[in-house]
């Protein structure tokens, strides 16, 4: 068949770009299982209303404000950006910081009722029905393979999804490697009370996870928003329960490990969709997420879990 | 003591509560629950405007017997768990007599509470086999097609009209989505047409473009979407994004102005199986004038079967009183001159002929009736 090379091209993009977004939300659950061993559940509300805060903002600029194009999406990422840093501070300060110490199942109760409560939140300010995005940045880049009739289309917007996610996760890989703050992070997520005893500020370096795993979220939540088009508040529970996925797939508390589990999915989800059936994809990325737990529980750049005494 | 200063208002209140119960009797209650929140909203605001007018009508020339309407506005949310406790409202508020639910997935599991209760409820908008087929009632009634009227008729204009040598259905695994696409599958291999693809998708996904490639791929000349207008919309954008033009066609659901918002302008030459724009058929002139009147808008696929409803209900209590066994028995036995044409039940209360039509959407969501 003369189409599979540039259809196999098509779907390997389309998997990339879902696994993107997938990633860009896996972060923000990794970092904090990383450092306090708790799962955020209100980290895909968190995303939602990134985007909404960016659709927001654009309906204050107004699409034909005559401001060129990257200013209006530089803006809208950064309103976006400011305002979700704020709720992740303030969801880590209201829900999780009074229970830091209880059993482990309390912030975990406290998040799903966060998660909630943000939706319906958001659902009594703007209306549960959908919401249009429009789309600003339109065209695709077209490639004609091997003299078939199948184009690979590449929309622009999409691109930009997996230049941006790949831009930040450089950028965080080096902050989180170099920079004081990242260093302090990586001591606190080794051993919480020890850095702690050695001066390091925990409470200081706990918010500031939140924050930048808000702040990434918010960026994904405005680049979707953009690319599909479509919002409603209950967006961020499916986007939220995937990254999640995402994360434990590459091993939860590693950061290479949620991106290389966000594409993972990404590709096992649109090749299943592609290659099976649609109905069966979801069914197929989550045998394989059983499987590879199965071999290994720790997910596949997760350390061996150390009991800390 | 101060028990008794606190009891003898509440007594008074329902010695109050009697006498206004007893002062009703010259009023009819019609419980309309629809849903007034969510994503379905739209065909709630339809049903609403629909059953409000006819009942200002009626209220304004006397009401029914001298007595007037009462609705009664409930909010199912076309939400399948809410259905049970909104058809109870309705009989907890003392109705006989309902105008009920806009979507199947609320309908199904609400018709067994009016068959129970004996509470005459007509749905003007719930298109599911399901609805009837399951118990088949006796109190409960549609004003509006089955799945498997509307089904075949598009089948039947995809095969005839369109003649298409290939075609891809895709569906949203619901109860009404899935239910119609299986409809058009069958009616179509019937029809001898060749169905490449029948496939679903999940409802609340952002991401179809897997799917889109491979209809890409494929290359049918018919894309036949069962489901509701939030995923045809990113199908029809995402479709368009990456270069695909084909031919989409779906069934009532998706015929909402939101798939505008969303798939901008894709919906362009989108067809969609409708009831027949009844605003526009013969003897419905005193009606569109009654809409003028309470200032509502007729437009939309369920006012006018909503009207209907009203019609027909307001016609049997008038005929043989306000006892539902009765009325449930008279509009088995009758038919009915509506806002929808005449009217005829079979004994489980679906009608007997139901028009659909076929409309076309221009790119912004305007709607041309072009069959018949």
């Amino acid at each position: 068949m003369s189409d599979l090379i540039p259809l196999l091209t098509q779907q390997l993009f389309n998997g990339l770009s879902l696994g993107a977004i997938y990633a860009l939300i896996a972060i923000g659950y990794t970092m904090v299982y990383g450092i306090i061993g708790m799962i955020n559940f209100a980290h895909g509300e968190i995303y939602m209303i990134g985007a909404y805060v960016g659709l927001v903002t654009l309906s204050a600029i107004g699409v034909n404000s005559g401001l060129p194009l990257p200013l209006i999406i530089l803006l809208m990422l950064l309103v976006a950006i400011l305002v979700t840093a704020v709720y992740g501070f303030a969801v880590e300060k209201i829900a999780y910081a009074p229970l830091r110490g209880s059993p482990r199942l309390v912030p975990l109760i406290s998040a799903i009722g966060m998660s909630i409560f943000l939706q319906n939140w958001v659902a009594t300010g703007q209306g549960a029905r959908d919401m249009a995005v429009p789309s600003l940045i339109g065209g695709s880049l077209e490639l004609t393979l091997g003299g078939s009739g199948f184009t690979v289309t590449a929309p622009y917007s999409r691109i930009m999804i997996i230049v941006v996610t790949v831009l930040l996760m450089i950028g965080l890989s080096l902050f989180i490697k170099y920079s004081r703050t990242g260093q302090a992070s990586r001591a606190c997520s080794q051993d919480l009370h020890m850095a702690n005893l050695l001066g390091i500020d925990t409470n200081r370096i706990i918010s500031f996870t939140f924050v930048i795993g808000a702040m990434l979220a918010a960026v994904g939540g405005v680049l979707i928003a953009l690319a599909i088009g479509k919002l409603n508040p209950f967006i961020g529970f499916i986007a939220g329960i995937k990254a999640f996925t995402a994360a434990v797939l590459g091993g939860i508390g590693s950061i290479p490990g949620a991106m290389l589990g966000g594409v993972l999915l990404g590709l096992a989800e649109t090749f299943a969709a592609a290659f099976i059936s649609s109905q069966y994809k979801d069914i197929v990325a989550f045998l394989l997420l059983v499987f590879i737990l199965l071999f290994r529980p720790t997910g596949l750049l997760g350390k061996p879990e150390v009991e800390k005494v | 003591m101060n028990l008794k200063k606190r009891v003898t208002p509440l007594m008074l209140a329902i010695g109050a509560m009697t006498l206004a119960v007893g002062a009703q009797a010259d009023t009819l209650k019609i419980g309309i629950p629809q849903p007034m929140t969510g994503p379905a909203t739209q065909y709630g605001d339809q049903i609403q405007a629909g059953a409000l007018t006819a009942i200002d009508a009626l209220n304004a020339s006397g009401g029914i017997k001298g007595m007037k309407i009462e609705p009664l506005l409930i909010d199912d949310g076309c939400e399948p768990k809410q259905a049970v406790p909104a058809a109870n409202r309705v009989i907890n508020s003392g109705a006989k007599f309902a105008v009920a639910h806009a979507c199947s997935g609320t309908t199904v599991p609400a018709v067994n509470v009016y068959e129970q209760e004996g509470i005459v409820a007509i749905t003007p908008g719930a298109t599911s086999p399901l609805v009837t087929d399951t118990i088949k009632p006796h109190f409960f009634f549609r004003t509006i097609g089955r799945d498997d009227q509307q089904g075949p008729f598009a089948a039947d204009y995809i095969a005839k009209q369109l003649k298409p040598s290939k075609v891809a259905i895709l569906h949203d695994k619901q109860t009404y989505g899935s239910g119609v696409a299986t409809q058009v599958q069958t009616a179509l291999q019937k029809n001898g047409v060749n169905v490449a693809m029948f496939e679903g998708i999940n409802v609340g996904d952002s991401d179809y473009s897997a799917v889109i490639s491979k209809l890409k791929a494929l290359g049918p000349d018919l894309i036949y979407f069962g489901g509701y207008h939030a995923e045809l919309g990113l199908l029809l954008r995402q479709a368009r994004e990456q270069g695909l033009d084909t031919q989409f066609m779906g069934p009532e659901g998706v015929a909402n102005k939101d798939l505008v918002a969303i798939a901008g302008p894709a919906v362009d030459k989108l067809l969609v199986t409708l009831p027949a724009d009844f605003t526009k058929m013969k003897g419905n002139e005193q009606i569109l004038e009654n809409f003028k009147k309470y200032k509502r808008s007729p437009d939309g696929a369920f006012t006018m079967t909503a009207y209907a409803a009203v019609q027909i209900l307001a016609d049997s209590i008038e005929a043989v009183g306000a006892d539902p066994a009765k009325v449930a028995d008279h509009m088995h036995a009758n038919s009915f001159n509506t806002a929808i044409g005449k009217v005829d039940y079979d004994a489980k209360g679906d009608l007997k002929h139901f028009e659909f039509a076929v409309f076309r959407w221009d790119g912004q969501g305007n709607m041309t009736q072009i069959q018949p």
